[in-house]
Parts: structure tokens; sequence; C-alpha cells
């Protein structure tokens, strides 16, 4: 079932790696206070997701995220930063207020309750209904067929509005950062004309 | 594994909220966004792989965030880019031209 066939320590291996560089990465993408150095954290914490989703039977959508993700949205930030940053202070870390505790306190709750609930759950029950059903209605069609059947059958609405919603946003991207300077030029060049004119 | 996964994406959902709320950058505002919607492709993936074989939805719903999220991240940038060019700074809390 499995894309690559990995024998069990290795598998172990490479999650734990993977979670080690997840962990770190996305620390680095918050608490830097270097915004380019957080950029490039964030291109790493998405090629490891991406590693992370082919050890998850999920090849389609790897190659999408590095496409997508590694390919676009970081670039897209890095070129923001690029375009915007202004002189780094030389402090590594940001300073730390009374609201970033309490965001703090809040956050690890919210993870600590998190981690609770999935201890809790019994999934080897669901497991087992699953398994079953699987097992009765077995087919043998790949994963990216059955994304392209699906994406062409049963969810062709979503899908055609997504392309027109990507329009939009292509579209909506350019109107928003255009600069509007035609008519500023032309005033501009006419307050010169005047100057020029009083100067002669 | 499962159970590993599932937390992995809890910890990348708690610390991205965290840099939202905490972030004075709106580009790391928007990076911190993006680690959101990574974390709940992780879990639709996750549980698509284990509970959900043979449809795949939580792997086509996927897609779906990601496009969306490529999307917006364009927007977010392209609004972030025009205010920079008006107030020439980037922190959110100067960001009062909205109010009243």
């Amino acid at each position: 079932m499995n894309i690559i066939e990995l024998s069990e320590p290795l598998h172990e291996i490479i999650f734990i790696l993977l979670e080690i560089g997840l962990v770190l990465g996305s620390l680095g993408v918050v608490l830097l206070n270097n915004i380019v150095y957080s950029a490039f954290f964030l291109g790493l914490v998405f090629i490891c997701i991406s590693i992370l989703y082919i050890l998850l039977n999920a090849d389609f959508l790897a190659a999408a995220q590095i496409l997508i993700y590694v390919g676009a949205v970081s670039v897209l930030i890095v070129f923001a930063v690029m375009l915007i940053n202004k002189s780094p202070s030389s402090k590594i870390f940001s300073s730390w207020t009374i609201g970033d505790s309490i965001t703090f306190i809040s956050c690890i709750s919210i993870f600590f309750f998190l981690t609770i609930t999935i201890s809790n759950t019994p999934w080897y029950k669901i497991n087992l209904i699953t398994e079953s059903k699987n097992i009765l209605e077995q087919d043998l069609t790949e994963n990216i067929q059955k994304i392209g059947y699906f994406l062409l059958t049963e969810f062709l609405l979503p899908f055609e509005l997504l392309s027109i919603l990507l329009l939009v946003a292509l579209i909506g991207a350019i109107v928003i950062a255009r600069r509007e300077n035609i008519i500023e030029i032309k005033k501009s060049k006419n307050l010169k004309l005047k100057k020029n004119l009083t100067v002669f | 594994m499962l159970e590993h996964v599932l937390i992995l994406s809890a910890y990348l959902f708690c610390i991205g909220i965290f840099g939202l709320i905490t972030s004075r950058n709106m580009v790391r505002a928007l990076m911190c966004l993006e680690l959101i919607f990574n974390a709940v492709n992780i879990n639709f993936i996750t549980f698509s792989n284990y509970f959900d074989t043979q449809q795949l939805k939580g792997e086509i719903f996927s897609i779906f965030v990601i496009a969306i999220a490529a999307a917006e991240a364009a927007i977010g940038l392209a609004i972030v880019l025009v205010i920079y060019r008006n107030k020439n700074s980037t922190r959110i809390d100067q960001f009062n031209l909205l109010k009243w």
C-alpha cells in the first residue's frame, strides 16, 4: 500500500528527523527577529511537510506542496521581504511583552488540551471499522487516478469555482499593487514646465 | 504514527496562532497564517490516509485549501506592498487607516 517501501526503523528515523525540522523551523519562523531568516525557515518547514506527505502516501499532494508552497508562496514572501525590509535591529530575538506571555500561556493550554483529546480518543476502533469496509470494496486504481476521477466528476463545480477564484486573485493582486502614477507623472511634467517658464 | 502526526499538526497550529497574534510585522503574520493552513492540511491528509483510502476526499479538500492559501498569499502581499508604499511601515499596530 505504501508508495515507498521502507523498513520500520528507517521510517521512524525519517519521521523523527522531520519532527525536529518542523519544530525548530516553526519556532524560527515565529521567534527570530530578522524577517529574512524567518522566511527561509518557512521554506524549510514547507519542505519538511512535503516529505511528511510522502510518508503519508499522498504523492500528488507532496508534489503540489513543493510546487506551490516552496516554489511560489515562499518565493513570493521572500520577494515581499526584500521589497519591504528595513534595517533590522541587532537583537536575535524580539522583545517580550505582557500580551505575548498571555498569548503564550493560552496557546500552550490549547496545545495541552488538544494533546489530551488526541491521546484519549480510541482511534483503533474507527480503524477496525474502516478496514473492514476497505476489505469489502477493494479497488486497484492508483492514488492520482482517484484524485483526477473525483475532481472531474464529484467535485467538478468546486474545481471550476476554484479556477475562477484564482483568476480573480490574480487580477485583484495586480489591480491592488499597481502604482497609479500615470496621471501623477503628467501633473509633475506640467509643474516642471511651469517652473521652467517662470525661470525663463 | 497517527497520534504523532496529529500532535505535530496541533503543535504547528498553536505556534501559528501564537505568531499570528504576537507578530508586529505584517509579512510575518502572513507567514504564520501559512503555517496554520499547513497544519490543517496535515490533519486532512492524515485522516484521509488512515480512514478513507477508498475515496481520498481529504486529499481533494486539501488541494482546495492549498489553492485558496496561494490566492490569499498573493492578495495579502499586494495589500502589504500598497500599505508600505503609503505609510512607509509594515507594523500591524500602525494600520488604523480603515478605523471609522
